[in-house]
């Protein structure tokens, strides 16, 4: 049991060293760095060479190879926002940033590992909290500590509306365990659980009505915090979703097509998916900020997650599993180019990005692959995600509805993506440029855009992982016709 | 792998040019023009081999791809793929030779027209739907930067416009196709398998939305009335090579893909649309000659005249036997050649020297003593346009109103109606801009002369419309014979 | 089942009128026996007879907040400390390890906020 949690472990101690280090030699940011990178490449490699399957403390932690790949890719972007991190101007309380980092992507891999109600509220309450934080780490900004007091508030509300509604839940059903709830019997008070469940988790994800913390978040936190939340919460969120809902209340799904509705949290979601595919892109449309504009593009992208699973087919899930991880990836991404120009021009406006091509044409290009991805073009990772989910959502025939809505918005959202290269590749700089951002940076986002560029090529290396048989199973969603 | 070369050769051009350090930028039209070079010489030599009494498809690949889905890499070429990819070529290689004054970020530019041409290769041999898709996209956002940096006149409105026209009809296109996925019965995305009635079916209902949809989403690009106003606002705002491409092949992407994909797929629902679509095609042909002839500027009457031949094609398309469908694809390569080398002297010619476009202002600068190559190059293009005999066009044009009589005859009056009204405003075009009266003494003004890469490339494509004019049996015969295939055949009535 | 909500029901009203009995009482003294404050004068604070300068809000330290935070979490972990002693001597010894290295990292949470100054009152 203890080498189940061990990746987990190795993280909290790099953490707790780091946070020693912090507090006796202040000013030693490259070394508190290499040691948290160091504490998770250790992780890492304790999730590989010890695979192991199984059903711990009656559901607490569950570990099976789908759980693995998620682990791994939350602790790389948990990784990819230390690096990023170093990036940034903070000179007081660097080391407390890293070990804040490294809680939070504990949180997140804890998050994936489980099946129990009690533990589900845990890791995200631990992932949340250092999130809250870290969104107001720049004390020298207003935006900043809106941005923390607002996610803060928020996030507090929303965790409140979860544990009420997973109360019901076991309320009602008797046990926490996550394969018993799905065996209880229906009942009015389950309905309220489940609602209130779902209100909980979109807020992480971001969703429509609970959309309104992140332009605000995404803006104002400093570049690392907004990579983590924006691309790491969402991966464990959905992951964690995708588990209750399929595993727990796979029976109370409903119907959400167009004429065949049946109530269920499936048509919840599918509203919630409608509305957030509609506000996300064409808020987006007017931005003048790319860090907010990539926060509507998030609320969006969250849109088409929901959209996946509102259509309650066993199918469609390792579409929605693919896409999160291809999103997380190319949103990482996109961020940490945002980091670097922001330390290259004062700014994360639009006009900040002028001439990039000219000053970094490496980095524009990773921008190009980036945001291309993320409007849906191929042959990148993102149009590949896009396509198989709605392939897959389509076995579903009266779901076309949404589809449509969702191909339409996706065509707009091009012209955003499209005004943030426009003022890359084709405006001239207005003032003089002098590249910044620090090697490691430069190379993780250039190794992000490798992985999006390959995996729109070959989207087999993951696909093949996500679609292989796995022993826990998924109960009672459709299959098929 | 012959086919794979030829987008391979220009995908690796573009990857080579953009690895060139900055003071060997120069450098980047030479890899551009061997690239070209070599993605028309891999396309020749499969024209030439192509055995005309083997099997309809050859040079076939198939590479599974993603088999939870379905997808196979998998191209090859008929007598209709293979016109197409000469065609390519032959743009291609013009393209860089018109471009060859292209001294700002040169890098960056001929990259991204490479890469235009490498997806426009794929699109052309694909026989998987997601590839083909894959392709067709790849070319929407090169097209978008070459226009709105390279670019003139109001050129980030027009690379907008244009690219969005673009993204809207591919979105339509996409929505049919993972439709299709599911509605199909087969979970497969191979065209020869989704074509193939024994395989998969598609409900009548379903065809009834789904081929419209599909079609005019294809159709978008190649600018069928009324969703063509892209066209003129993009080819004005486009550099010279650029607006060769948008003419000569990507405008044909679309004519292609709904010849190859949409009739093939939904048979029910084009025989319900058909006659709506012929009648939008010859809308495309008539107005779109009557608005040429309102221009003053010269590059916008180009544009609307790429418009009504494309209405041709259209019509040529919606004929349903073998003498219109033969005709279109036979406009299709005319058009391309005969486009291209239109926006070619406009642009290249004429605008990079005198920096107007407006007609009357370019015949008061009695063009024709100060680039006689120019008013000569104009005049051949603007005959061929016209549909004269001994070019191309005229064949094409001809065996499409042949076949419109066989199966439409009442939309054969508004197109031949078309066809005088394409003559008049070509006429007047060049005459006003090149013979214009009473000017002829006017001093020439001093403008350079016509370089070596502009008569080499305007040689080549003239030569192209001459020779399919003088022996069209050379491309006719092929592009009718793939129309024997079981997967085209069933196209015909 | 009418049992349970009739003592809700009882209970609740208790509820509601405990702490309105104080309250009515306080004003009801008020009213009675307290003397009569008419002016602007009589109601103004007292301070030793001269003038009151200045401001009545002071500014609000935030240090107790943080020393009230750092209590927060000590007082917790006696909470969750006191059903471990209640059961310590049925639980494996595996227990007592997990409950040691739960004390350890409130442990270096305290000697963090020590070495950070925090205790400090500045």
């Amino acid at each position: 049991m203890l080498t189940a949690l061990l990746p987990e472990s190795l993280l909290v101690a790099t953490a707790l060293v780091v946070l020693g280090l912090g507090v006796s030699m202040p000013g030693a940011r490259t070394m508190s760095t290499v040691i948290a990178l160091l504490g998770g490449f250790l992780a890492a490699a304790a999730l590989l060479i010890f695979p192991i399957d199984g059903n711990f403390l009656h559901g607490m932690v569950v570990l099976d190879p789908i759980a693995r790949i998620f682990k791994l890719v939350i602790l790389a972007l948990g990784l990819i926002a230390a690096v990023f991190a170093s990036e940034s101007f903070l000179e007081t309380h660097f080391a407390e940033s890293l070990a804040l980092i490294l809680f939070g992507t504990v949180g997140m891999m804890l998050l994936t590992g489980t099946e129990d109600l009690l533990m589900i509220f845990l890791a995200l309450e631990l992932t949340s909290i250092p999130l809250y934080v870290l969104a107001a780490f720049n004390k020298a900004s207003r935006a900043s500590a809106e941005a923390g007091l607002k996610y803060f508030l928020i996030g507090s509300i929303s965790a409140a509306f979860l544990l009420y509604g997973l109360s019901l839940i076991y309320g009602v059903t008797g046990s926490t365990n996550l394969l018993a709830i799905s065996k209880a019997a229906a009942d009015p008070l389950l309905t309220a659980g489940i609602v209130l469940t779902l209100a909980g988790f979109a807020f992480k994800v971001a969703a429509v009505p609970f959309q309104l913390w992140a332009p605000d978040v995404y803006e104002g936190a400093p570049t690392a915090a907004a990579a983590l939340v924006a691309s790491g919460s969402k991966v464990a969120g959905i992951f964690i979703l995708v588990k209750l809902l399929t595993a727990g209340l796979g029976h109370w799904s409903g119907a959400a097509g167009w004429g065949q509705f049946l109530p269920g949290w499936a048509p919840v979601l599918a509203l919630m998916a409608a509305a957030s595919i509609l506000l996300g892109n064409i808020t987006a449309l007017v931005q003048s900020n790319v860090k907010r504009l990539l926060a509507y593009s998030a609320i969006a992208h969250g849109g088409y997650l929901l959209l996946g699973l509102s259509s309650a087919r066993a199918e469609t899930i390792p579409a929605v599993l693919f896409y999160v991880i291809v999103y997380a990836l190319t949103t990482a991404g996109a961020f940490g180019v945002v980091a670097i120009v922001e330390k290259q021009s004062g700014g994360s406006r639009l006009d900040d990005f002028n001439g990039l091509a000219k000053s970094s044409p490496v980095l524009a290009l990773c921008l190009l692959v980036f945001f291309i991805s993320l409007a849906g073009i191929p042959p990148l990772a993102g149009f590949f995600g896009k396509f198989y989910l709605f392939s897959t959502a389509l076995e579903n025939p009266s779901m076309l509805w949404l589809v449509i809505l969702a191909i339409a918005m996706n065509a707009v959202s091009l012209y955003y993506y499209l005004i943030v290269l426009k003022h890359a590749f084709v405006l001239p700089a207005c003032g003089d440029i002098r590249p910044a951002g620090s090697p490691a940076s430069r190379v993780v986002v250039a190794a992000l855009a490798l992985a999006v560029l390959t995996l729109g090529l070959a989207p087999n290396l993951l696909l093949g992982q996500i679609t292989r048989p796995v022993p826990v199973k998924v109960a009672s969603l459709k299959t098929g016709n | 792998m012959i086919l794979t070369a030829t987008f391979l050769s220009a995908f690796a051009g573009a990857g080579l040019i953009l690895l060139l350090p900055e003071r060997s930028a120069a450098l980047a039209r030479w890899i551009a023009l061997l690239a070209a070079l070599a993605g028309l010489g891999f396309a020749t030599v499969a024209f030439l081999d192509f055995d005309s009494a083997g099997p309809h498809f050859q040079f076939l690949t198939n590479i599974p791809w993603i088999p939870q889905l379905g997808i196979s890499f998998s191209t090859g070429a008929d007598g209709i793929s293979l016109v197409m990819l000469v065609l390519t070529g032959l743009i291609a290689v013009t393209g860089v030779l018109f471009s060859w004054n292209v001294t700002r970020r040169p890098r960056a530019f001929f990259a991204f027209f490479l890469t235009i041409i490498g997806g426009v290769y794929g699109v052309f041999q694909s026989f998987d739907l997601f590839l083909l898709f894959v392709f067709y996209e790849i070319v929407i956002i090169p097209k978008y930067f070459l226009i709105a940096a390279w670019g003139s006149t109001n050129r980030e409105y027009g690379a907008m416009k244009l690219t969005m026209y673009s993204v809207a009809g591919s979105a339509l296109v996409l929505l049919v196709m993972v439709a299709a996925y599911a509605a199909s019965g087969a979970h497969s995305f191979d065209l020869f398998t989704l074509a193939d009635p024994s395989k998969s079916h598609f409900a009548p209902g379903f065809q009834t939305w789904a081929f419209p949809v599909m079609f005019l989403g294809f159709a978008v690009l190649a600018g069928i009335w009324p969703l063509h106003t892209w066209a003129p606002t993009g080819h004005v705002a486009a550099p010279t090579a650029v607006s060769m491409l948008l003419a000569g092949v990507v405008m044909k992407l679309g004519s292609y893909s709904a010849l190859r994909v949409a009739m093939t797929l939904f048979p029910a629902g084009l025989d319900q649309w058909r006659l709506p679509i012929a009648v939008l095609a010859v809308a495309g042909i008539v107005l779109g000659a009557l608005v040429a002839l309102a221009q003053k500027d010269l590059k916008f009457t180009v544009g609307y005249s790429s418009i009504a031949h494309m209405g041709f094609v259209l019509l040529g398309l919606m004929t349903l036997n073998l003498a219109g469908l033969g005709g279109s694809v036979l406009q299709i390569f005319s058009h391309g050649i005969i486009g291209g080398l239109l926006f070619a002297v406009v642009g290249r010619m004429i605008y990079d020297r005198t920096h107007t476009r407006d007609i009357a202002e370019l015949g008061s600068m009695n063009l024709t003593k100060a680039l006689p190559f120019a008013a000569f190059t104009f005049t051949v293009a603007s005959v061929a346009s016209m549909g004269l005999p001994g070019f191309s066009g005229f064949i094409a044009e001809f065996t499409i109103l042949k076949g419109s009589w066989t199966s439409l005859p009442w939309l054969l009056i508004p197109a031949s109606i078309g066809v005088v009204i394409t003559v008049a405003f070509t006429l007047r075009a060049l005459q006003r801009t090149f013979f214009p009266f009473g000017e002829a003494s006017a001093p020439a003004h001093a403008l350079d002369p016509i370089t070596l890469s502009e008569k080499l490339g305007a040689v080549i494509l003239m030569a192209a419309t001459l020779a399919v004019g003088l022996f069209p049996s050379v491309l006719l015969d092929p592009i009718l014979r793939s129309f024997q295939s079981p997967l085209m055949h069933q196209l015909l009535k | 089942m009418t049992n349970d909500y009739l003592l809700l029901t009882i209970f609740l009203a208790i509820a509601i009128v405990f702490p309105l009995i104080p309250l009515a009482m306080a004003w009801a003294w008020a009213r009675l026996f307290s003397p009569a404050k008419p002016g602007k004068d009589k109601q103004s604070s007292y301070e030793c007879g001269i003038e009151s300068t200045g401001p009545a809000q002071v500014q609000f330290q935030s240090h107790y907040y943080l020393y009230a935070l750092v209590f927060l979490v000590f007082d917790v972990e006696t909470v969750f400390l006191m059903p471990f002693a209640a059961a310590f001597l049925k639980l494996p010894i595996s227990a007592f390890l997990a409950l040691m290295v739960f004390l350890l990292l409130l442990m270096e949470g305290l000697v963090w906020a020590w070495a950070k100054g925090i205790l400090a009152w500045k």
